[in-house]
């Protein structure tokens, strides 16, 4: 699965979450960066995320993803 | 001798509860839904004098099946209603209006109709405690996404005050607990994110066991709690104060 194929699914997932088609995701993106990105959406976007992937996070490797860009980082490595 | 009807009895919180409050003589009417052998054995290995019920409460036509057989029992002194449908969590665009209803039915209206039967009979008898579960989330700011399972949880502790005002000249008590997150089977479809969450944002830095909840829930349905009812007690370590 490439980079863009992870980007596009999880731009899928935000704008699901967050009930907002015009998401547009960056590496760069932030919590700062959508209004109703607090701690309990983030863990609703990781549970949507690991049923999208089929993989798991440990909260361990979840609790300081500084940005998009590391999340995306991250589902690849999960992916394999 | 007392005669205890338990709803729900094949959770974890059930058999901790049966282990905890049975005493000599004590029987059991014990309800559970196609996950029975566990409890079986339970009972067995422990001598508990118990009668099972295997009752789709989402089901009506099954709760008033179940109604009848239990009017060819002996009279509940108590009676603790545990069941619930697992917690799904979901957008509230998302909010799915069936399966509301089937929770209704599981945790309003089999209650409804066995305390219809059982409290007019225990309001005779001068004697009955009844013990429903809630949720700490009906103390505070509920977590999203978690409309279904907030609204029956509520109607619960709204069931119980209403009982509680209405026998409490009966020598009946009626009462709710509200323990936080409990590490159960119940939360089998819950993510362990979640889970791990609650106990790191949790003061203890863990979620409750059910050797946590179940003391306190066997103090309620004791002789000893006589002059409490209509409560709704926290059983939070913390995580909600009010």
């Amino acid at each position: 699965m490439t980079r863009e194929d992870i980007f596009a699914q999880l731009t899928e997932i935000f704008q699901d979450v967050f009930d907002d088609d015009e998401i547009v995701l960056t590496d760069d993106t932030t919590a700062d960066d959508i209004e109703d990105w607090d701690s309990l959406e983030q863990i609703n976007l990781l549970v949507a995320i690991e049923k999208q992937f089929k993989i798991k996070f440990q909260l361990a490797d979840v609790s300081n993803l500084e940005n998009v860009g590391a999340m995306v980082d991250l589902v690849e490595k999960l992916v394999g | 001798m007392s005669v205890y009807l338990i709803t729900g009895a094949t959770s974890d919180v059930g058999f901790e509860l049966i282990k905890t409050v049975a005493k000599d003589g004590d029987k059991f009417l014990l309800q559970g839904y196609s996950d029975s052998g566990k409890l079986k054995v339970f009972c067995a290995e422990n001598n508990i004098d118990y009668r099972y019920f295997d009752v789709d409460l989402t089901d009506n036509a099954a709760t008033d099946k179940f109604m009848a057989q239990l009017k060819d029992c002996e009279t509940p002194t108590h009676f603790v209603h545990l069941p619930a449908l697992r917690v799904v969590n979901t957008k509230f665009k998302n909010f799915d209006e069936e399966r509301f209803l089937l929770d209704v039915n599981v945790q309003i209206m089999s209650a409804v109709k066995i305390c219809k039967y059982i409290l007019p009979k225990m309001a005779k008898a001068k004697f009955g405690r009844v013990l429903f579960m809630a949720t700490s989330y009906v103390l505070a700011n509920p977590p999203k996404n978690t409309a279904a399972y907030i609204m029956t949880k509520n109607a619960v502790v709204g069931l119980v005050k209403s009982l509680a005002a209405d026998y409490a000249a009966n020598g009946i008590t009626v009462n709710s607990v509200s323990p936080s997150m409990i590490e159960t089977k119940f939360l089998a479809e819950t993510s362990h994110l979640i889970v791990e969450a609650a106990a790191n944002e949790h003061p203890m830095k863990r979620n409750a066991q059910v050797n946590d909840v179940v003391p306190a829930m066997a103090f309620l349905l004791s002789e000893e709690a006589r002059f409490i009812t209509g409560v709704n007690l926290p059983i939070t370590g913390g995580s909600v104060i009010e």
